[in-house]
C-alpha cells in the first residue's frame, strides 16, 4: 500500500515578479515503511511538497493523500498519523531537551510512563545525554538542531516528515541520527527526509527522488541514479590537462585545484595512460551520487535555459 | 485524541511555555507589571484621590488586554522564528487545544499583576464578594477576547518586524486610548459611544459598576448605559472575537 500518493500536485506563488511555479504536476508516490529521500537545490519545491503533503499548504491544484486519506479535505485524519521536522526549526529557548521530548509526547497524548520511557531512550540513542537538562539557549545550533529531531523521531508517528534534519550537525551527530531514523523505520514508521547531503540520501534511502523546478527529474534508487547519467567512472588529475581536452570524454568540473572527468569505463585506460605519459597523477573511482546529481540537474537547467533562449 | 488527553495537552503547554517560561525569564514580570503600575502612579499623584479605583480598575484591565499582546507575539514567534506551532499542529493536538494552550500561558504571565491589583482594589474600595466574582468573570472575557485577537493577528504575519508596529498600535487602541484608566465621564456626552469602538469600554464599564464606580450614561445609545447592555455587548464581541479567530485564523498557508 502507499503511504503517500501525489497526483498532478502544483503550487503556483503570486510574487512580485509575477507567477512562480513553485511544484508543476508533481506524481510521486512513496511506499508504506520507506525511507524515501528528496534531493533538490535551494528552491526546487521540496520544502513546498513536504508542507502541502503535512497539511500546512493548500496546493494550487492536485491532489495528495498520505495512507489513502485526501489531505485537503481531511487533514485532521492525516494530523493524527504524522509528525514533522520543519527547515530551520528550532526548539524553545527556555526548555531542555528532555522537557522537549517529554512535552511533545504528552501533549500528543503518550501516556507518563511511556513518555517518560521513550524520552530516556530517545535522549540516549541521540547522544543528548549530557545535555539533557540544559536549556536549549545555551546550546549550540547542532545541539538544538538534534533535540528538535528527538523530539519528532519520539513520536513514533506513522508518517514522519524530516526537512533538512541534520542541518549543522557533525559527521558523528548525523550517523547518531540516521540510527534514530532507521530504528524509526524498523518499528513501522514511513519516512521523507530532504537533504541536501547526499552522502546521507545515499547510505539512508531505499528510494530518492530529484526535484528542480517543481519538476521531479527522477526517481529510483540511487544506484540507479548514478547509472542513469551514463558516466560509472571518475578520474581526477592534478593538474597537466585542460578542460577543452578532457571535455570530448566527458563532463568537467574543476575540483580540489585539478580536473575530474566523469566518463564510461571503456575510456579509462586511454585517459590513464596519457596521464602517465605526462607523469601527472591520477585517481580512479566510482561516480558518486554527488556528481549524478549535479549532472542530473545540470543537464536539466541547461535544456531549461535552451528554451528559454529559443522562445 | 480524546477531549480528555486534548485538556491534558492544553495544560501542558500552559505548563511548559507559561510556568516554565515565567520560572526561567522572571524578567517578564518587571515588564508586565511597569506600564500599569506607571499609569496608577501617575494617577495617585495627579488625579484627585476619588479617581484611584479608576486607575486600579484599568491596571486589572490593562494586565488582561496584554494577553493579546503576549499571545500575538509568542504565536507569531513561534511560528515564524521557530517553526514550532508547525511541530505541535502536525501532530493528534487540535489546533484548538494549541490556541488554548498557548492563550492559557499567557494568562500565567499575567497572574501575578492581577492578584496584585485586585489587592490594591480591596485596600482602595469596598468590594462585596458578588462583585468580585463579577469582576472575575470580566477578567476571563477580557482575555478570552484580548487572546483571540492576539491569535488572529499573529497568523498574518509574515514576519516578526511587522508585529511590532502593529502590535503597538492595536493594543494602545485597546487599552490606553478608550477610557480604561480613566472615567468615561472625561469624554464629551456626544462623543462616549466612539469609546464602545474599542471593546474594552465596555469591559471597563462594567467594572466600574461592579465596584460602585460612578458610571457616565451614553446619551445617544441609551443602551450602553445599563448593565444588561454591556454585559451583552462584551459578551457578544467576545463571541465574535473567538468565532472570527477560528474561522479565519490561517492554520495553513493559502
Amino acid at each position: 500500500m502507499d503511504a503517500l500518493r501525489a497526483r498532478s500536485l502544483s503550487k503556483v506563488y503570486d510574487g512580485r515578479r509575477g507567477r512562480v511555479a513553485a511544484l508543476d504536476h508533481v506524481d510521486l508516490d512513496i511506499r508504506t515503511g520507506q525511507l524515501f529521500g528528496f534531493l533538490g537545490r535551494n528552491g526546487a519545491g521540496k520544502t513546498t511538497f513536504i508542507k502541502i503533503a503535512s497539511g500546512l499548504l493548500i496546493p494550487t491544484s492536485g491532489s495528495v493523500e498520505l495512507f489513502g486519506v485526501d489531505v485537503r479535505t481531511r487533514v485532521r485524519e492525516v494530523r493524527e498519523r504524522i509528525a514533522i521536522v520543519p527547515q530551520e526549526g528550532k526548539p524553545f529557548y527556555h526548555l531542555t531537551p528532555r522537557e522537549h521530548v517529554e512535552e511533545y509526547l504528552l501533549v500528543r497524548g503518550a501516556s507518563s510512563e511511556t513518555a517518560r520511557d521513550t524520552t530516556d531512550r530517545i535522549v540516549r540513542a541521540m547522544g543528548l545525554t549530557p545535555y539533557a537538562s540544559t536549556p536549549a539557549m545555551f546550546l549550540s545550533g547542532g545541539l538544538q538542531q538534534r533535540t528538535l529531531v528527538a523530539m519528532v523521531l519520539a513520536s513514533g508517528a506513522e508518517f514522519l516528515f524530516l526537512d533538512e534534519p541534520t542541518l549543522g550537525m557533525d559527521p558523528f551527530a548525523r550517523r547518531q541520527v540516521w540510527d534514530v531514523i532507521r530504528h524509526a523505520v524498523r518499528a513501522g514508521s514511513t519516512v521523507l527526509i530532504t537533504t541536501h547531503y547526499l552522502d546521507e540520501a545515499e547510505q539512508l534511502t531505499d528510494e530518492l527522488a530529484v526535484i528542480e523546478g517543481g519538476h521531479v527529474l527522477y526517481k529510483g534508487s540511487a544506484e540507479a541514479l548514478k547509472s542513469k547519467v551514463r558516466r560509472e567512472v571518475r578520474l581526477h588529475f592534478d593538474g597537466g590537462f585542460s578542460t577543452q581536452e578532457l571535455t570530448p570524454f566527458g563532463e568537467v568540473y574543476a575540483e580540489r585545484g585539478g580536473l575530474t572527468v566523469m566518463t564510461t569505463r571503456s575510456r579509462v585506460e586511454e585517459l590513464t595512460r596519457a596521464a602517465l605519459e605526462r607523469r601527472i597523477a591520477v585517481t580512479v573511482g566510482p561516480v558518486t551520487l554527488e556528481e549524478a546529481f549535479l549532472t542530473l540537474v545540470g543537464r536539466s537547467i541547461e535544456e531549461d535555459e535552451a528554451e528559454g533562449g529559443a522562445t | 485524541m480524546s477531549w480528555r488527553t486534548q485538556v491534558r495537552a492544553v495544560l501542558r503547554i500552559c505548563w511548559f511555555n507559561g510556568f516554565l517560561g515565567l520560572a526561567r525569564s522572571p524578567l517578564v514580570l518587571v515588564a508586565l507589571f511597569l506600564t500599569p503600575v506607571s499609569f496608577l502612579f501617575f494617577i495617585y499623584v495627579l488625579a484627585p484621590r476619588s479617581e484611584l479605583p479608576f486607575g486600579v480598575v484599568g491596571g486589572i484591565l490593562f494586565s488582561c488586554l496584554f494577553t493579546g499582546t503576549g499571545m500575538m507575539n509568542d504565536c507569531a514567534y513561534l511560528r515564524l522564528e521557530r517553526q514550532l506551532q508547525q511541530v505541535f499542529i502536525s501532530s493528534p493536538l487540535r489546533p484548538i487545544s494549541w490556541v488554548l494552550g498557548m492563550a492559557l500561558s499567557q494568562l500565567v504571565f499575567t497572574v501575578p499583576a492581577l492578584v496584585l491589583f485586585l489587592t490594591v482594589l480591596l485596600l482602595v474600595t469596598p468590594v462585596s464578594a458578588l462583585s468580585f466574582l463579577a469582576l472575575l468573570g470580566l477578567i476571563v472575557l477580557a482575555w478570552l477576547l484580548s487572546a483571540s485577537l492576539g491569535f488572529l493577528l499573529s497568523t498574518f504575519f509574515r514576519t516578526l518586524r511587522e508585529i511590532w508596529p502593529i502590535g503597538m498600535i492595536v493594543f494602545t487602541s485597546l487599552s490606553v486610548i478608550p477610557p480604561v484608566f480613566y472615567p468615561l465621564a472625561a469624554v464629551p456626552a456626544d462623543f462616549r459611544w466612539v469609546a464602545f469602538l474599542a471593546p474594552s469600554t465596555f469591559a471597563s464599564q462594567l467594572a466600574a459598576h461592579a465596584v460602585g464606580l460612578p458610571v457616565a450614561s451614553v446619551p445617544s445609545v441609551p443602551f450602553l448605559s445599563s448593565p444588561a447592555g454591556l454585559v451583552v455587548g462584551l459578551v457578544g464581541l467576545t463571541v465574535l472575537f473567538i468565532g472570527v479567530a477560528m474561522r479565519f485564523a490561517r492554520w495553513r498557508e493559502p
